[in-house]
């Protein structure tokens, strides 16, 4: 079957209204979907194990950071798989998308591909929120010396040798600064691709609190500071 | 001796006790109990003699025996705030590995239960 050497992984916390639909519109792409339930409250388990998604559970809630990463320790198991995908549940990302950054990691032999709203589309998204996420690109391009143009964004595809060495510490959202930071680190190579998010109501409800952008800094200081 | 004397030391030798025997099955390092005596010691030389924290903050340069303890008390505070949350960091990456070890072995234990 196509992409039967790719694992979409999706981490899952309280999405039990959209999780069914979001599972069942990747597994008719992609034969390996790893859900990774992060100790939710709701129905979502019930939701997933109802697809025939694999389902990973923690038994307590850990973050999305910590979820993403035992998908991917979970997915690495399995040795046919080569390409890893992080997806949100939610349900804004695109599946068109995915193929289009499969297809460039397939032919041009890169280790990860980010996707870019801001090179694509994002649609209905809050003044306030696109400032913050610029601040945050501008921040990071400064520290790591890349260059890119949304580094929160959720969805990504990446090679086996990404997967193997990512090792995420950082168990909530910032974890997403902490895979750009290993990309400099271990200095993969990478390429964005402009992918369309829809932002719902849904998802916008569901989303992180601007206020948690603090958190995420501090975290992300905090962590420099100790491992020097 | 005053009443406060009397109790104060009572309540300082039974704080190193406990402190001492939760220490012994905790295994904490040695130098800790050294630590815990001799504040112990300096504490009941303190109860005992009041003036005497008087004569020390003079020494070191302040004003009053009280502003001392307080300034110490205040390092103390910080110090213990951000060992605990150092603890806190720790503890909270060792929960993540184990949750996560659970997590896959249960996944897998289902995966093979399936295709049996």
């Amino acid at each position: 079957m196509k992409n039967s050497d790719v694992a979409v992984i999706v981490p899952v916390y309280n999405e039990e209204k959209v999780i069914a639909q979001t599972i069942s519109g990747a597994l008719k792409v992609f034969p390996l979907v790893v859900c990774v339930d992060d100790g939710s409250t709701d129905g979502s388990a019930d939701q997933i194990a109802q697809t025939g998604a694999c389902l990973v559970q923690h038994s307590i809630n850990l973050g999305q950071g910590a979820a993403l990463q035992t998908g991917i320790d979970f997915a690495l198991q399995n040795p046919d798989v080569k390409y890893f995908v992080t997806y949100d549940a939610d349900g804004q990302h695109n599946l068109a998308d995915v193929q289009k950054m499969l297809d460039l990691i397939r032919t041009e032999n890169i280790d990860i591909v980010v996707g870019s709203r801001f090179l694509g589309k994002a649609e209905n998204m809050g003044t306030f929120k696109r400032f913050l996420l610029k601040l945050a690109v501008a921040f990071s391009n400064r520290t790591t010396g890349l260059a890119l143009t949304d580094t929160h964004n959720g969805l990504r595809v990446c090679n086996r040798k990404v997967a193997s060495e990512l090792k995420l510490t950082m168990p909530d959202f910032a974890h997403a600064s902490e895979i750009i930071e290993r990309i400099a680190e271990k200095k993969f190579s990478y390429k964005e691709v402009p992918v369309t998010i829809v932002y719902t109501d849904y998802s916008r409800a569901k989303g992180q609190s601007m206020l948690n952008a603090i958190n995420i800094t501090f975290d992300l200081l905090l962590n420099r500071l100790i491992k020097k | 001796m005053i009443v406060i004397q009397t109790l104060l030391i009572v309540l300082l030798i039974l704080m190193l006790y406990k402190v001492l025997s939760n220490l012994h099955t905790y295994r904490m390092k040695a130098w800790m109990k050294i630590f815990g005596a001799l504040f112990t010691l300096i504490a009941i030389g303190v109860v005992l003699f009041p003036n005497s924290s008087n004569r020390v903050a003079k020494w070191v340069g302040v004003g009053r025996g009280a502003d001392l303890l307080l300034y110490l008390l205040t390092i103390a505070f910080i110090f213990t705030v951000l060992h605990i949350y150092i603890k806190g960091k720790q503890e909270e990456r060792r929960l993540v590995i184990l949750t996560r070890k659970v997590a896959i072995l249960e996944a897998e234990l289902k995966q093979k239960r399936s295709t049996r």
